[in-house]
C-alpha cells in the first residue's frame, strides 16, 4: 500500500518538475506560464475582486489582460465555482428523477419500452449544447437556457443505467418475488428499487461528469458568471472563443474544476456505497 | 415479437412527427415572430417551423451543398479524434489495468483527466496549438481517451482471477494470457466505453467548431443559424448532428457484432 503512495507522489512530482523545466526552457509565459505565474493568477482570482488602482502601483500582480478584465467584472474563482456547482446540482436534482422515471418505465413494461425506446434514441442523439440557441429563442436570454441543457444531459444519461438495472438485474428477483405473491407497492419498494439501485447509482456518477461538462460548455458559450465564463474571460457570446486567453487563468480554472469534480464524485461514491451496502 | 416491436417503434415515431406538425400548424401566426435577443429585436422568427418550411430549408441546404460539405468536414474531425483518442486510451487502459505499477504511476494523471470537463481544455488548446485543426481534433481525442482508458482499465480489472490462475497453472505465459483471456474478457467494457465516447465526441465538436469558426462545419452552421436566428436551419442542424450520432452508434454496434461473432448472443 505504501508503494502505491510513493509511486503516486513520484509521478506527481515528476509531472510538476517536467512542467517547470519545460516552462523555464521555453520561457514564453503567454504559452506556458511558470508555476509562479499560475500561483499569482490563483491569488488574484481568489482575492476580493477588483480594487481600483488608487494612485500607488499595485504590487504582486501577475498582470495579464484576462486577470484584469475578470477582476474589473468582480469575478472570483470561488464565486464562479459556487455558481457552476449550483447549476450542476440543479441539473442533477431536476434531471435525475426525470431520467430515472423514464428508465424505470422502460425497464418495467415491455410495451412502454417498445414505444418509448425509439423516441429516447432520438433524444439521446442530440448533443445538449446544440439546443442552447433554440431554447434561448423560446425563453429569452435568461438562466433557463443554461439550465435546460444540463437537465437534458443528466436526464438522458440517467435513463440507460436505470433501464438495464431494472430489466437485467432486477428481472430475476422480480420473477422470484412475484411467484411468492408479492405485487404492487411491495414489489416496487422492496424488490425492484433495491435491486436496481446499484446500477442507478452507478449512472449517477456518470451523470455527474456529464453535468459538469455541459455546465462548463454552456457557460463558455453564454453566461456572465460561472467557471466557463472565467475560462474564456467573458465577452460577447458569438466572439467568445475567438479571443486568446491567459493560460495561467485557464490552468487555475481547470485545476479548480478537476478538484470540484473529484470532490463531488467522492461524495456520490460514499453516498452510493451507503445505500447499496446490502449488495456486498 | 420482433414485428410487434418494429410496428410500435414506427407508431411512436409517427405520433411524434404528427404531433409536431399539428403543434407547428397551430403555432403558425399565434406564436410571437418578433423576439428580443438580449440586445435587439429580431423579426420573422418561426419558433416552430412547419414541416413544409423545414422541407424547403432542407432542400436549400442540400442543393447549396452547405449541409453535405459541413457533414464531411465535421465527420472527418470526429473520426480522426475518435481513432487517435481511442487508440491511446485503450492502450493506456490495458496497460494500467494489467501492470499495477503503471497504474500507480498513471493514477494522478488519469484522475486529473477524468474529472476535468473536456471542454474546459479548449481555451488552453487554443493557446497551445492555435485555432486550426489540431486544437479541435486533439480536444476530441483527449475526451475520447479519458473515457476509453477507464473502460479498458475496468475491463482488465474485471477479468476473474480464476481464469488467469487456471491458465497460468496450465503453463500459459504472460502474453498468451493477455491475448487469449484478458483481451476477450475486457472487450465488452472497452466497447461500451467507445460507444459513450462516440456520443461525447459529437458534443465536443459542436462547441470546438466555434473557434476559428468558418464554414463548412456543423458547429458553425448551428451557431450562425442561432445568430440570425433562422430556426429551420437550426433544427435541421440539430437533427443532422443527431442523425450522425445515430449512424456512428449503429456502425459501432455492427463492428461489435462482427468482432464478437464467437460469443453466444443473449439479448
Amino acid at each position: 500500500m505504501s508503494g502505491r503512495f510513493v509511486l503516486w507522489f513520484v509521478s506527481l512530482a515528476a509531472l510538476i518538475a517536467a512542467y517547470t523545466l519545460v516552462a523555464s526552457r521555453v520561457s514564453r509565459p503567454d504559452v506556458l506560464p511558470s508555476a509562479q505565474d499560475i500561483a499569482e493568477a490563483f491569488g488574484a482570482l481568489v482575492g476580493r475582486g477588483y480594487q481600483p488602482p488608487a494612485g500607488e502601483e499595485h504590487h504582486h500582480h501577475h498582470s495579464s489582460d484576462q486577470v484584469e478584465i475578470l477582476q474589473q467584472q468582480g469575478v472570483t474563482l470561488q464565486a464562479s465555482l459556487a455558481v457552476s456547482t449550483a447549476r450542476v446540482l440543479f441539473g442533477l436534482v431536476v434531471g435525475l428523477p426525470l431520467g430515472i422515471l423514464m428508465g424505470l418505465l422502460m425497464g418495467w413494461s415491455r410495451r412502454a419500452d417498445d414505444y418509448l425506446h425509439p423516441i429516447y434514441v432520438l433524444l439521446r442523439s442530440v448533443p445538449p449544447l446544440a439546443l442552447i440557441t433554440y431554447v434561448m429563442l423560446w425563453l429569452g436570454h435568461s438562466e433557463a437556457h443554461r439550465l435546460i441543457p444540463i437537465v437534458y444531459a443528466v436526464a438522458v444519461t440517467a435513463v440507460i443505467p436505470t433501464y438495464h438495472g431494472v430489466r437485467d438485474v432486477a428481472g430475476k428477483y422480480l420473477i422470484a418475488a412475484r411467484s411468492l405473491g408479492a405485487r404492487g407497492w411491495l414489489l416496487l419498494n422492496k424488490v425492484l428499487l433495491p435491486a436496481a439501485a446499484p446500477a442507478v447509482l452507478g449512472g449517477l456518477r456518470y451523470s455527474l461528469a456529464i453535468a459538469w461538462m455541459t455546465a462548463v460548455g454552456a457557460e463558455m458559450l453564454m453566461a456572465e458568471n460561472g467557471m466557463g465564463n472565467l475560462l474564456v474571460g467573458g465577452g460577447m457570446w458569438s466572439s467568445r472563443l475567438q479571443t486568446r486567453s491567459d493560460p495561467a487563468v485557464i490552468i487555475v480554472g481547470i485545476l479548480a474544476l478537476a478538484v470540484a469534480g473529484w470532490a463531488m464524485d467522492a461524495v456520490a461514491r460514499i453516498f452510493s456505497a451507503r445505500l447499496t451496502r446490502w449488495a456486498r | 415479437m420482433q414485428k410487434v416491436k418494429a410496428r410500435r417503434a414506427v407508431v411512436a415515431l409517427l405520433a411524434v412527427a404528427v404531433l409536431y406538425g399539428i403543434a407547428a400548424e397551430i403555432g403558425r401566426g399565434r406564436l410571437p415572430d418578433r423576439i428580443w435577443l438580449g440586445a435587439h429585436y429580431v423579426e420573422n422568427v418561426q419558433l416552430l417551423p412547419t414541416w413544409r418550411s423545414l422541407a424547403e430549408e432542407g432542400a436549400f441546404l442540400v442543393e447549396s451543398e452547405i449541409l453535405v460539405s459541413s457533414i464531411a468536414v465535421s465527420t472527418r474531425r470526429v473520426l480522426i479524434g475518435l481513432v487517435l483518442g481511442s487508440a491511446v486510451g485503450i492502450l493506456l487502459g490495458l496497460l494500467t489495468g494489467w501492470a499495477t505499477r503503471v497504474e500507480y504511476l498513471a493514477d494522478p494523471w488519469v484522475t486529473f483527466f477524468r474529472f476535468t470537463p473536456a471542454l474546459a481544455l479548449l481555451p488552453l488548446y487554443v493557446v497551445w496549438f492555435g485555432y486550426g485543426e489540431t486544437s479541435k481534433v486533439l480536444l476530441i481525442a483527449t475526451n475520447v481517451a479519458a473515457i476509453t482508458l477507464l473502460g479498458a482499465h475496468q475491463g482488465v480489472r474485471g477479468v476473474p482471477r480464476v481464469y488467469l490462475d487456471a491458465a497460468a497453472s496450465l503453463g500459459a505465459g504472460g502474453w498468451l494470457r493477455f491475448r487469449k483471456i484478458v483481451l476477450p474478457t475486457a472487450f465488452p467494457s472497452i466497447f461500451a466505453s467507445v460507444r459513450i465516447a462516440v456520443g461525447l465526441a459529437w458534443v465536443t465538436i459542436v462547441v470546438a467548431e466555434l473557434i476559428d469558426a468558418r464554414m463548412p462545419s456543423l458547429g458553425y452552421l448551428l451557431a450562425l443559424a442561432g445568430a440570425y436566428p433562422r430556426v429551420p436551419t437550426m433544427l435541421i442542424g440539430i437533427a443532422t448532428v443527431g442523425a450522425l450520432v445515430l449512424v456512428f452508434d449503429m456502425l459501432a454496434l455492427l463492428l461489435h457484432a462482427r468482432v464478437t461473432r464467437w460469443m453466444r448472443r443473449t439479448a
